[in-house]
């Protein structure tokens, strides 16, 4: 008997995205396909609790910037300029033009500038530079001065705004970037971070020890039960909550074999993956209080595990 | 009158002796003999100065049969000087020696415009020694199959190919044929030997990570890739406006990142990922 030729996954995988993402993003899925397949952009998120107040200066010298800091004073800048621009006057039809241009940001300024969350730091190489950041490295207590991720994984961070005192629930933390970023802005009064997988959840408690004192590790609870039965456990008692879903991690499966979900014996899996991501998005929403703000994620650009979910 | 001159003075420069060592002394007075010589070849008075003024210790014999062995290859006058000038080195080789290789390269089957082309192209061709020009020509003849009419027009636009070590020869071959899916006549058609290697790749891939190139699989003879000669001549704006749909300065940080991911991967025996060894040879269908 002869065996059918091994396509690869991550030949499956792309065959799947091209399909699915040429009619999704047109002209612009061949810039976003080489750059699934080229190295990812780094962002080197600084440990507030460490003391290494010389890093952001050493980075700045490398001419990496903080990300986050920039696009606030961009912004501000903005902003300004909305304001300038209303008190302005001009012809009649140039008048109308400026008005509907004012409204439109007027709209998206204050929000923009409000959730920006200045005191995660974040740093970047410029636009084009694809130099990398040296490893970690720990202070005089072992703490290490910055966590290197991907930096497009700290948005829903950001967006999630965490104000003084909030009760985060982080429903799939594991393996535990985003809940770090979260601790950095200093105002979880209480921070939840579940993850499913025991083994992932592991390297969660790593990434707490390695750079987390004591005293604010004491307001993370880790736990690794399922995200869908979360709301038995702790019903409406969130002010803020990050549902970063599994999904089919579009980079990871487009470049690596080992353990593909694009596999053959993963397809129901795979299928089923909607699903348990709106399950899971339930289950954020009655755990969150009335009022609260709750931000869905994933890493991956398919509409029908981001919009369709949340729609 | 002036072509029948000519070949005289070629003649009596090949049938003279050895040469006597060329004395120092003032130009005009050594070369006065020369000049003419040269002339009567069918240098003009300015073109034979500049043909003296190359590797001045060669004796006026040596510096005669070469560019008798030129002109006899049917380069005209400018054309072998223009040679000599690029590659001066060519007059310390024995007059014996040009016209051997210039025999061998026409058993390859390098027709006289062909010849006068690649060696005009690649003036080394005198210089590489026999053993490697026989090693890439059995390259190319019994590894990559080029055919005996598609051999000399390889070796005429890409005569740099009997210089190359035949190792890199062949892996540039099996990159565009395995991993390209490219077959030998678009190879020739393409000039596929005379871009180099990294540019090749740079653009290939570059390509094909935007899903706009696709490695044929076995037995699939049509696809809707871009040609070849597209992808290699292309001037980069056009390339990159017609062919990849993309800006020069996506173009820039790509080739940065494509750099250090092959520094990266210089370890691994890159070969290894579209032929089984070394040793593998073309199967003539799909199997």
């Amino acid at each position: 008997a002869t065996t059918a030729p091994r396509i690869p996954s991550t030949r499956l995988a792309l065959h799947h995205f091209d399909t699915s993402y040429s009619l999704h993003l047109g002209a612009l899925w061949p810039s976003v396909r080489a750059g699934l397949l080229c190295e990812q952009k780094y962002g080197a998120l600084l440990n507030n609790f460490a003391a290494a107040d010389h890093v952001p200066q050493q980075l700045e010298l490398l001419n990496a910037t903080d990300f986050i800091c920039e696009a606030h004073q961009k912004a501000q800048q903005w902003q300004r300029g909305a304001e300038a621009r209303g008190c302005q006057e001009g012809s009649g039809e140039g008048r109308t033009v400026m008005q509907a241009e004012m409204m439109a940001q007027a709209e998206v300024s204050p929000p923009l500038c409000a959730s920006i969350s200045s005191k995660i730091k974040c740093y970047t190489f410029p636009r084009g530079d694809i130099t990398r950041f040296r490893p970690a490295r720990p202070d005089s207590l072992g703490l290490l001065d910055y966590y290197l991720m991907d930096a497009a994984s700290l948005l829903p961070v950001l967006a999630l705004n965490v104000q003084p005192g909030d009760f985060v629930l982080d429903l799939c933390a594991a393996p535990g970037g985003k809940t770090l970023a979260l601790l950095q802005t200093g105002f979880c009064g209480y921070l939840a971070a579940n993850d499913i997988s025991i083994s992932r959840t592991k390297r969660l408690h790593d990434i707490l020890h390695s750079y987390v004192p004591k005293e604010v590790r004491d307001i993370v609870s880790v736990t690794s039960c399922d995200g869908r039965d979360w709301d038995q456990v702790k019903g409406g008692t969130f002010h803020k909550v990050l549902v970063d879903v599994p999904c089919t991690t579009d980079r990871h499966s487009a470049m690596e074999e080992h353990n593909n979900i694009f596999h053959k014996r993963r397809t129901k899996e795979r299928q089923m993956l909607p699903m348990l991501q709106l399950e899971l998005l339930m289950a954020g929403i009655l755990a969150a209080k009335p009022g609260a703000e709750l931000v869905y994620s994933t890493c991956s650009l398919s509409p029908l595990q981001n919009e369709c979910v949340v729609e | 009158m002036a072509g029948r001159a000519a070949l005289r003075g070629v003649r009596r420069a090949l049938l003279r002796g050895p040469a006597l060592p060329a004395g120092p002394g003032p130009c005009p007075r050594r070369g006065c003999g020369e000049v003419a010589a040269l002339r009567a070849m069918g240098f003009s008075q300015e073109q034979a100065q500049r043909l003296l003024a190359l590797q001045p210790r060669v004796g006026p014999e040596h510096r005669e049969a070469a560019a008798a062995q030129l002109l006899l290859l049917g380069l005209n006058a400018e054309a072998a000087l223009a040679l000599l000038e690029r590659s001066p080195a060519l007059l310390r080789l024995p007059a014996q020696r040009l016209r051997e290789r210039a025999e061998e390269l026409r058993r390859l089957g390098l027709d006289e415009g062909r010849l006068r082309r690649a060696v005009s192209r690649c003036p080394q061709l005198f210089h590489v020694p026999r053993k490697r020009l026989e090693a890439a020509v059995r390259l190319l003849r019994e590894r990559c199959l080029f055919t005996a009419e598609q051999l000399p027009a390889v070796l005429e636009t890409c005569p740099s190919v009997l210089l190359e070590e035949p190792r890199t020869l062949h892996h540039q071959f099996q990159y565009a044929y395995f991993r390209m899916g490219i077959q030998q006549k678009e190879m020739v058609k393409a000039r596929l030997f005379q871009m180099p290697f990294a540019e090749l790749r740079n653009r290939h891939i570059f390509l094909e990570r935007r899903g706009l190139y696709e490695t044929p699989h076995k037995g699939q003879t049509q696809t809707s890739n871009p040609k070849l000669k597209d992808i290699l001549w292309l001037p980069e704006k056009d390339f990159l406006a017609s062919l990849a749909y993309s800006t020069p300065e996506e173009y820039e940080v790509f080739k940065k990142l494509l750099a250090r991911e092959e520094e990266e991967k210089e370890e691994e025996d890159v070969d290894s990922l579209y032929t089984e060894d070394d040793d593998d040879d073309l199967d003539g269908d799909g199997s």
